[in-house]
């Protein structure tokens, strides 16, 4: 949790007359960036356990998994309420809108943890001898990318920094990129030697979840930017995603 | 445009720049700025261009440029006092009545200055009907409240054309099946909600072009509001609207388009479901997410 | 235990005090309505007390011989003759054949006393009637002097010397001795309401004072009802606001408040002097309660104006009628019965005016009850003074009859007033 302690809960230059409108707001907030803070923690786990064969806290890392989904719940009754009782229009319809979006995108998130620590357990846990450090590296690669792109977006969403947004939603490119070459190192390692099949799966189904998470972190810059724009920046092909162009 | 004031206001870096606390509700929109978003329509019944209001020598409302579409229903909404209502008045040339009241500027009606000389305001006020905060029925019989336009203004002759018209307006307003066999019982003994609807059959008698409503729903409980906005946008086939209300749900409700004044100023205008989901300027979104007024 | 502030000792006390000072203060306006009340009560018991026995007269049957002779009419049979014969003589021989064994010029006099002056005009109006009663007897009811009248009613004291009563001893006798023979009889008095002024109390009527009030009140309502709604309207309909129209209705205000007398002056110098417009008329006395009526009616009318709420002209406005249709259909039926209180109330102070009137010489004596506008003539509250003034006993009562009817009118036109705006006032 110490990442979010960093980060202030998206604020407003000014409060409503209605002072629980924004206790309300600042709630859904709070939930929002634990468990943005908490996917973050999952994912550092889940990876540190793949690089250090630790399967008590890949474990753990599926077994935490319950708390992201509570979240999740939780996230959802406040948007629900706030909806209901409060008719928001606005930046605040827009926040909510985006948040509640932002919620789904963090508890996939927090799924592909979840698998890769999954994954972690059954490299680990088979007959097979451990993999070769060449094997997982791409998988660290990406991971460092798709780590940065998670944090930078959660960044973004706190302080509502539209520039740092459109960066994380640029920097997918490079992610996609690196798990095309991804892919195609580890079909060569197949080809090297038949026996390395399985963990190669493995390893697949890994940084296919790396590949995801950096997805959904573009899916939360999107929601930054039409939170912050009122523009729908969804699929628009990140090059032509200029702040200029986005009116104000 | 003012991006950096919304920069300002949108993007808290840390540690936060104490953003310079404006008081919003308090100090004057700076002179000189602009309307923001789209004034014009491609059908403009009315037009108003650079329309200023003093009451003696207090402004009221400040160069409000903006057109009025055919079979639209334009909402203006804005905290008390911000010159809505005066505007509305302006378009009718009910601000004829205030004394101290100096309208300057151009409105146009299909083109026609409504201040020609050559215009005649009774025209005029038969071409733009109101329907006002209270419902003010005349304290005579249902029939006679709706047949006093078409006689005043000599549209019907006898008993059954004017018997036609009543029907039709009151048919039109949603009141006919209510009041068909006590037209003759005084309307102001309906209630609120058939009173106001009474008013709009009042208003349609003289078959306008436009209908003025100023805050038509802030008298009735909430079941008679949804009727009342069901009739508008019923009406908005044949009629054009301009609504002034308080109720910002209402405005999104009937509304297609929606005018923000602020201070006397028109502060930005455009599609309603614009104005409600990404104001483009700050002082709507602070006030129609409730942060101030 | 309760630990609320509300419910402590001095708390109790405090709201004990409150409760105290509230039904004082009930007490005081109880008073103050209850002493309103007394002195009303005092007022009409008075007057009523003084007036009640004017509405009866005192009547005095005598057998009257219409003779040719003692009419000094010969054989003359014709109208002239008739109204210009001797009835007084008839009357007096009457008295000395009812009394035969008066003698005496001054017994006789005082003999003569007792039947009123008025009783000659009785019996000429009957002969002119039916000529056919000359040389006929008939009895007839006759009314008797004021003193004798006065006397039956109790107001003289019979026990009282005879030098401090009018009434002497020997008309007293007389007076007795009719009473016993059933000659002398109290009837209500229809002389009151259908004669005009006179010397004699018996004979005087308020007829004239009522009809000169009538004829006043036509003109003034005839001119400031539609002068002062139309100013009302003018001022509050379409008047701008300026110093010049601030400047009349601070005149307006200050104009009700001037003291009714002026205007009686100005009334003289202006419609009688300057116009030459005759004295004591009705017309010049309407003319005077116009200008001083006006600014009531205009206040009442402007307030009336006033009362109509905006949004009825604002939906006649908004309707495309004009100012002058959103006026006549709409404000003016809605503010009229304010408009009708408002006159009437007005018209009701014009009817108790005195002041004005007497420098208008609507005060001179007159006998005559006016016929027309032009007749000169007096009014009721002029009336009231006059008697008010006249030293005969059986004046106070008069005066106070007199009062009483003017009491009447005022009451039955507040009344109309309560009515008519119960009548026409709606509810909007």
């Amino acid at each position: 949790m110490k990442h979010t302690s960093a980060r202030q809960a998206p604020r407003n230059a000014e409060e409503h007359t209605f002072k629980r409108f924004d206790q309300e707001l600042a709630h859904l907030n709070r939930i929002v960036l634990r468990m943005g803070g908490l996917v973050e923690d999952q994912i550092a786990k889940a990876m540190s356990a793949l690089r250090d064969a630790d399967l008590d806290t890949a474990r753990n890392v599926v077994a935490r998994d319950h708390v992201v989904n509570f979240l999740d719940v939780q996230a959802d009754e406040q948007i629900v309420n706030l909806l209901a009782l409060r008719q928001p229009v606005g930046k605040d319809l827009r926040m909510i809108l985006s948040l509640g979006k932002t919620v789904t995108d963090l508890e996939r998130i927090g799924d592909e943890a979840e698998r890769i620590a999954r994954m972690t357990i059954d490299i680990y846990s088979s007959s097979n001898p451990p993999p070769d450090a060449r094997l997982l590296s791409d998988a660290f690669r990406m991971s460092t990318l798709a780590t940065r792109m998670l944090h930078d977006v959660l960044d973004a969403l706190a302080r509502l920094d539209v520039e740092k947004a459109i960066q994380v939603a640029r920097g997918d490119v490079e992610l996609d990129s690196e798990f095309q070459a991804a892919l195609r190192r580890l079909s060569t390692y197949i080809m090297e030697d038949a026996r390395n099949v399985g963990h190669t799966i493995n390893v697949t189904f890994i940084v296919k979840s790396l590949e995801r998470i950096g997805d959904h972190s573009k899916n939360i810059a999107e929601y930054v930017v039409f939170l912050v724009k009122g523009k729908d920046v969804r699929h628009v092909s990140p090059e032509s995603i200029d702040t200029g162009e986005l009116g104000r | 445009m003012n991006a950096t004031a919304s920069e300002m206001l949108l993007v808290n870096e840390p540690p936060p720049p104490p953003p310079p606390a404006e008081p919003v509700a308090a100090d004057p929109v700076p002179a000189g700025i602009e309307t923001v978003g789209r004034i014009t329509v491609d059908q403009p019944r009315m037009t108003s261009r650079n329309v200023s209001v003093m009451y003696g020598d207090k402004m009221g409302i400040e160069d409000v440029n903006l057109d009025i579409g055919k079979n639209e229903v334009l909402a203006m909404i804005g905290p008390s006092g911000c010159g809505k209502s005066t505007f509305l008045r302006c378009l009718n040339r009910m601000n004829d009545t205030v004394d101290v009241c100096r309208v300057t500027g151009t409105i146009r009606l299909d083109g026609e200055d409504v201040h020609d000389p050559r215009l005649d305001v009774v025209q005029l006020r038969a071409r733009v009907g109101m329907v006002f905060q209270k419902p003010n029925p005349f304290p005579k019989s249902i029939y006679d409240n709706v047949a006093y336009g078409p006689r005043i203004h000599g549209l019907a002759e006898g008993r059954r054309e004017t018997d036609a018209i009543v029907q039709r307006s009151l048919e039109k307003a949603g009141l006919w099946n209510e009041v068909r066999d006590r037209l003759e019982q005084p309307g102001t003994g309906l209630s609120g909600g058939q009173q106001q609807r009474l008013c709009i059959a009042r208003a349609i008698a003289v078959s306008p072009e436009v209908i003025l409503m100023d805050e038509p729903c802030s008298a009735l409980d909430p079941i008679a509001t949804a009727r009342i906005e069901e009739l508008i946008d019923e009406l908005r086939e044949n009629y054009t609207i301009v609504i002034v209300t308080h109720s910002m749900q209402q405005a999104a409700r009937v509304s297609q388009r929606t005018a923000y004044f602020h201070l006397g100023r028109l502060i930005e205008v455009g599609e309603t479901s614009q104005i409600f989901t990404n104001p483009r300027h700050d002082l709507t979104e602070d006030y129609i997410t409730g942060r101030f007024g | 235990m309760d630990t609320s502030i509300h419910t402590s000792e001095a708390m109790v006390r405090r709201r004990a005090k409150r409760r105290a000072a509230e039904r004082r203060f009930r007490a005081y306006g109880a008073t103050a309505v209850a002493l309103a009340i007394a002195a009303l009560g005092a007022l009409f018991a008075s007057i009523i007390g003084n007036g009640y026995t004017a509405f009866q007269q005192t009547y005095i049957e005598l057998e009257i011989t219409y003779d040719p002779e003692t009419l000094g009419l010969g054989e003359a049979r014709d109208a002239a003759a008739l109204s210009a014969a001797n009835y007084p003589g008839v009357v007096k021989k009457a008295m000395r054949e009812t009394f035969p064994e008066v003698t005496g010029r001054r017994a006789k006099r005082r003999l003569y006393g007792i039947v009123s002056s008025g009783a000659s005009f009785i019996l000429r109006e009957r002969v002119l009637a039916d000529p056919g009663l000359v040389g006929e007897t008939r009895r007839v009811w006759v009314p008797a002097d004021d003193d004798v009248d006065m006397l039956v009613k109790g107001h003289i004291d019979r026990d009282a010397p005879e030098a401090e009563r009018r009434v002497k001893d020997d008309q007293i006798a007389w007076i007795t001795r009719l009473e016993r023979a059933g000659r002398i009889e109290k009837r209500f008095n229809t002389t009151f309401f259908t004669a005009g002024d006179s010397r004699e109390p018996e004979l005087a009527g308020v007829r004239g004072a009522a009809a000169g009030s009538f004829f006043t009140l036509l003109v003034t309502l005839a001119l400031s009802f539609p002068i002062g709604v139309a100013a009302a309207v003018y001022l509050e309909e379409f008047a701008p606001t300026n110093r010049l129209t601030d400047l009349i209705e601070v005149n307006i205000n200050n104009l009700a408040a001037v003291p009714s007398i002026i205007f009686g002056l100005l009334g003289l110098a202006v419609f009688i002097n300057f116009f030459g417009l005759p004295r004591s008329a009705p017309l010049v006395g309407g003319l005077v309660l116009t200008l001083m009526t006006l600014p009531t009616i205009i206040i009442a009318s402007r307030a009336a104006l006033k009362s109509v709420p905006p949004s009825i002209r604002e939906a006649a406005l908004g309707m495309g009628a004009s100012k002058m249709q959103t006026i006549t259909h709409h404000v003016l039926p809605l503010a009229m019965p304010g408009m009708l209180t408002g006159t009437i109330i007005g018209m009701a102070q014009a009817l108790g005016e005195t002041a004005p009137l007497l420098m208008i010489g609507m005060v001179a004596f007159i006998v005559d009850v006016p016929g027309g506008l032009l007749d000169p003539s007096t009014a009721l509250p002029v009336q009231i003074f006059l008697w008010a003034d006249s030293p005969e006993r059986a004046f106070i009562e008069r005066t106070s009859a007199a009062i009483m009817v003017l009491l009447a009118f005022l009451i039955t036109m507040n009344a109309l007033a309560v009515v008519l705006r119960r009548r026409f006032e709606r509810r909007w």
